[in-house]
């Protein structure tokens, strides 16, 4: 999906690029702040113990806003995550059941996490000329529908012994286990994208695929790393919400793709590829989960609450397309 | 100019035999079925075929002028909810039963979601996918706060819902099929869309208004979208906020089957027919042949990825073929 | 450098703001949640202990002191229903409503944004960030709200269930609406008289999933295999349209097609049942229909004709079934009853009611036996829900 001129000009537009991605991330940490005001004025509910409490449902979906961040970097986009949570959930919910010791059973959500992202990456890497669109929409059904055949006809398992999950459910004073978690893995993704040569790569590939694989990057090997690793995370989700839920059911995961790529475009993450980075996508992460609890807080129709994102997402992603139509007009006059 | 005609021509070769190659399967898929269930070929069976899925292959012609223009469009069934939704209230406070007008002021209010989409991506160069996703929650949303927790049922419908059952939607089919196999193989507009399919950057260049040629297609997709709501509401006789929840995606299916490319300039209406028709019969036969129900959401999507990466196989076969020939 | 203070500066400007944000109001809130608790919790440990324990031993004594105890004021009462957008849901809500509010009590109705256990987690959370008294909930998986059900519990909030319910742990009782065995009953007995007492029918369910329906359909079968009367009927497919209406219109089909013998189809659940009435009036198939469906939906579709698909077919009042979670969940917060088996109540003018043994180590509360919608009374029902 990659911009199909295959024309970006980076080293031209780089300068005004960085300061309105700059500009970008400081106008999200104006509204979280903003938002935060707001949300403790409409809601009396709206408490630090709270908040927390309400928090780890969507803590378990930002663990996927990381990779998913750098699958949109690539140019790419995966929409069977929300398949890959309820598989893997289900799958480990049936480990766990069995009697095998509860570590197990976080392992074999990792493991059918990865092995789903695993499976996702070498399609998309042997037949490369399949838009990951297409091939994670075909995934999505059959993950969602390998679960649907595991459950049965009940369609629902839930945990006999819940010991082992409800200890990574557990709190540390009021602060769940799992933020701490979410918050190293913020770190770690963060790091590796801004800091390291597989970072950099990884907006070679976004911005010109061409380029980058003339340019003697392994697009294809970066495209399954980091693929699997989508798996992984979402594998990552599964058990946190199969902590949440003391089970696994069909509809487990339902729409978190949706979910997740918003909160990335939120936080300035283009999906045709090679812009954006995880800090504006991990405060507008936070803003959106925010808004959701404080909305919900307030009785607000749980569909108005949609449509209030909905529109969100659209003028947020107006904003940068306008500001840079209107400079364009005034460096156009300059130069008249 | 001598190297254009050259290369349209081997454009067309391979469409063609890429249509070729989908009859086969559809010609197999349909073999295998009738094996397995004789009834499968009966004409009422064909019949109910054509009437079910007709939203989603009248909707598949609009998601597959979005797709030649390199887009994409996954607020189609919310605009179809709020349509559909729109005309069945209308006919539930008893303010208006006229067929013909109930399928004008669906399209209407396709057309105005549709021509909104088309502003905000090509005016304000928002990404399609994002654009729509907004619109996805904001239309599906608008649905349910209108329908204020009710449905259209039978009996609100009644006199409209006779439309669905006699020939209508088969007529409704084929009309547009047939000005779209028109329009995208005779007009200007048909090859401005797959001209800013192909590469905005030159079209743009040799004249063509990209942003007005985008909003129209975004437009037509809304207008077959609200028929589509118009169509849906008739057809089973009631209008729900999360009627053909999440079946863009089935849309976008039968059109990547049918070998539309998703990064645009390449797709034919034949080739989305045959493929919305693939997507139809796994529906329809899946049941018949006696699969587990719970087991039918598996094989349709290993039916979706294996026809699809048979594409892939076949086009790679085609362009090999075509440099041997090349190189003689 | 200049990303790096960027990058502390946002990360200060996160917690301060988080912090600063919600200090304002938190001391008022939490002071009064800390009120409501001090208030119910002597009531509330009691009940987390859970029914079957101390089932028999409150019994009676509970039943004289609750009758007058239908006053609600000062208390918030939230319902939650499966999904939005769906009439049958909104029928509860609204009979839960009018009872609450003529009770004096305040009621909050959640409508989860799909109809998926995750999205009701995220609903209670919210309820019991608000502090409420008591959350009536209609599940959409029996086991997948333990948690968030045991976290209300333990806030001294009452969990009472209706319509579909969760799991003995997660609740003080369930409002059901009709006994499991006598729907199974009531749809065997309608198969059996549509089918001239043989041959063969199928069943057009929700989702695979639904709580409800497979237990109908479970209590079918063991009826069928229970009783020789139903010996000549046979079960040919359990088919599940997913509750929507196209996928519905395909599996009727295929049914009519794959059992051309085919004589009833029974359809347990409203979106199911008047998707086949419309596929089978539209053919004038012979094959009949029965099963549970809103009357407002189904007016077109019910008849003793051969025009008419469904001779007759059952459901419950939905706005009586929101009446009655009401009065419980008020007994519930008013101490009346405790959720154990065997406690008595009465719930204002639908009389009294005796929490019974639900099969699952809780209690449950029947609301009646299923109604029987034909031909003659469907003009009557069809515009009140």
């Amino acid at each position: 999906m990659a911009g199909k001129s295959g024309r970006t000009i980076q080293s031209v537009q780089k300068n005004s690029l960085k300061s309105t991605l700059l500009s970008w991330e400081g106008a999200l940490a104006i509204l979280f702040i903003a938002l935060n005001i707001f949300n403790s004025i409409i809601s009396p509910s709206y408490t630090v113990t709270n908040v927390l409490r309400e928090m780890p449902k969507y803590l378990c979906e930002i663990f996927m806003l990381f990779p998913m961040a750098y699958i949109l970097i690539l140019g790419d986009i995966d929409i069977s995550v929300g398949s890959i949570v309820c598989l893997s959930a289900t799958m480990g919910c049936f480990v766990c059941n069995t009697g095998l010791p509860v570590g197990l059973s976080f392992l074999t959500c990792l493991a059918v996490g990865t092995l789903c992202g695993l499976l996702n990456g070498i399609i998309l890497t042997t037949f490369t000329e399949l838009p990951a669109m297409i091939v994670t929409l075909g995934t999505q059904i059959i993950f969602r529908g390998i679960a649907e055949i595991t459950l049965g006809s009940g369609g629902s398992v839930s945990l006999k012994n819940t010991a082992g999950y409800n200890a990574i459910a557990g709190k540390v004073g009021i602060v769940p286990i799992v933020f701490f978690l979410v918050i190293i893995a913020a770190v770690i993704f963060t790091v590796i994208l801004a800091k390291t040569t597989f970072g950099r790569k990884l907006y070679a590939i976004g911005s010109n695929r061409t380029a980058a694989h003339y340019a003697g990057i392994n697009v294809q090997k970066c495209r399954l790393i980091v693929y699997t690793i989508m798996g992984l995370m979402a594998g990552l989700c599964g058990m946190f919400l199969t902590s949440a839920l003391f089970g696994a059911n069909t509809t487990t995961g339902q729409n978190f793709e949706m979910d997740v790529i918003a909160m990335a475009v939120f936080g300035g993450i283009a999906t045709t590829g090679g812009k954006g980075n995880l800090i504006g996508g991990i405060i507008s992460a936070f803003i959106i989960v925010l808004l959701r609890i404080a909305l919900g807080q307030i009785n607000l129709n749980s569909q108005l609450i949609l449509v209030i994102i909905g529109a969100l997402l659209i003028i947020a992603v107006l904003i940068p397309g306008i500001s840079s139509s209107f400079k364009a007009k005034q460096k156009m006059k300059a130069v008249e | 100019m001598n190297s254009k005609t050259q290369k349209k021509s081997i454009w067309k070769t391979i469409g063609k035999s890429r249509e070729a190659s989908l009859v086969l399967v559809l010609i197999v898929l349909c073999v295998v079925v009738t094996i397995m269930n004789p009834t499968f070929m009966s004409i009422k069976n064909i019949g109910e075929i054509f009437r079910n899925n007709s939203l989603t292959m009248i909707m598949a012609l609009g998601m597959l002028c979005v797709l030649l223009t390199g887009g994409i469009d996954i607020s189609i069934t919310s605009t179809l909810a709020f349509a559909g939704m729109t005309i069945g209230l209308l006919q539930k406070y008893d303010i208006l039963h006229n067929t013909f007008l109930l399928f004008v002021i669906a399209m209407a209010i396709g057309i105005g979601c549709g021509v909104l989409n088309g502003i905000i991506i090509s005016r304000g160069k928002v990404t399609p996918i994002i654009c729509t996703m907004g619109f996805m929650y904001i239309w599906r949303g608008l649905a349910y706060v209108i329908s204020n927790s009710s449905w259209a049922s039978g009996a609100d419908v009644a006199g409209y819902s006779d439309f669905g059952q006699s020939a209508g939607p088969y007529v409704i089919l084929v009309v547009v099929y047939v000005i779209f196999f028109i329009m995208m193989k005779w007009t200007k507009f048909g090859r401005k869309i797959y001209a800013v399919g192909s590469n905005a950057e030159a079209a743009r260049i040799s004249g063509i208004n990209v942003n007005n040629t985008l909003t129209a297609v975004y437009g037509i997709m809304g207008l077959l979208a609200g028929l589509a709501g118009a169509l849906s509401v008739s057809v089973y006789a009631s209008a729900q906020p999360n009627m053909q929840y999440g079946k863009e995606m089935d849309v976008i299916a039968a059109c990547v089957i049918g070998g539309v490319s998703m990064s645009g300039g390449r797709g034919s209406v034949v080739g989305t027919f045959i493929g919305a028709l693939i997507m139809a019969i796994i529906a329809k036969a899946l049941p018949l042949i006696g699969i587990d129900s719970i087991a039918q959401n598996t094989i349709k999507g290993v039916i979706i990825l294996v026809v699809v990466i048979l594409n892939v196989v076949t086009q790679r076969m085609m362009d090999k073929q075509n440099l041997e020939r090349r190189a003689m | 450098m200049k990303k790096k203070i960027i990058t502390v500066m946002l990360a200060v400007a996160m917690t301060a703001s988080l912090l600063a944000g919600c200090g304002s109001s938190s001391s008022t809130s939490t002071a009064t949640a800390d009120t409501a608790v001090a208030a119910t919790s002597a009531a509330a440990t009691e009940a987390t202990s859970e029914a079957t324990a101390a089932a028999t031993s409150a019994g009676a004594a509970a039943a004289t002191e609750a009758t007058g105890g239908m006053d609600a004021t000062g208390k918030t009462f939230a319902i939650v229903v499966k999904s939005a957008g769906n009439p049958y849901n909104e029928k509860e809500i609204e009979g839960f409503k009018a009872v609450i509010e003529a009770a004096g009590g305040t009621c909050i109705s959640k409508e989860p944004e799909a109809a998926t256990a995750d999205a009701q987690v995220s609903v209670i959370q919210s309820l019991i960030s608000q502090g409420v008294n008591s959350i009536s909930i209609a599940a959409n998986d029996e086991n997948a709200l333990q948690s968030a059900l045991q976290d209300a519990m333990n806030a001294g909030i009452k969990v009472s269930c209706f319509d579909s319910k969760v799991n003995a742990d997660s609740r003080q009782t369930f409002v059901n609406q009709a006994g499991t065995q006598e729907i199974g009953q009531a749809l065997m007995d309608a198969v059996l008289d549509i089918s001239g007492g043989s041959g063969q029918f199928a069943i057009l369910s929700a989702t695979s999933q639904a709580t409800n329906q497979n237990a109908w359909i479970d209590a079918m079968k063991s009826l069928m295999e229970s009783d020789s009367k139903y010996a000549n009927l046979e079960l040919v497919e359990v088919a599940y349209g997913d509750d929507e209406p196209q996928k519905s219109t395909d599996q009727t089909q295929a049914l009519l097609t794959n059992y051309p013998d085919l004589k009833v189809i029974c359809a347990p659940t409203t979106v199911g049942i008047s998707a086949a009435a419309k596929v089978l009036q539209d053919q004038k198939s012979t094959v009949k229909l029965t099963g549970l469906g809103l009357p407002s939906e189904m007016a077109e579709y019910i008849g003793d004709d051969d025009a008419h698909s469904c001779p007759y077919m059952f459901l419950w009042n939905p706005i009586e079934l929101g009446d009655l979670a009401a009065y419980t969940a008020i007994a519930l917060v008013n101490g009346g009853i405790t959720g154990a088996t065997g406690e008595k109540f009465t719930a204002g003018d639908m009389g009294d009611y005796t929490l019974t043994d639900a099969g699952d180590n809780g209690s449950e509360i029947i609301l009646g036996p299923p109604f029987e919608f034909n031909a003659d009374n469907i003009a009557d029902w069809k515009d009140v829900y």
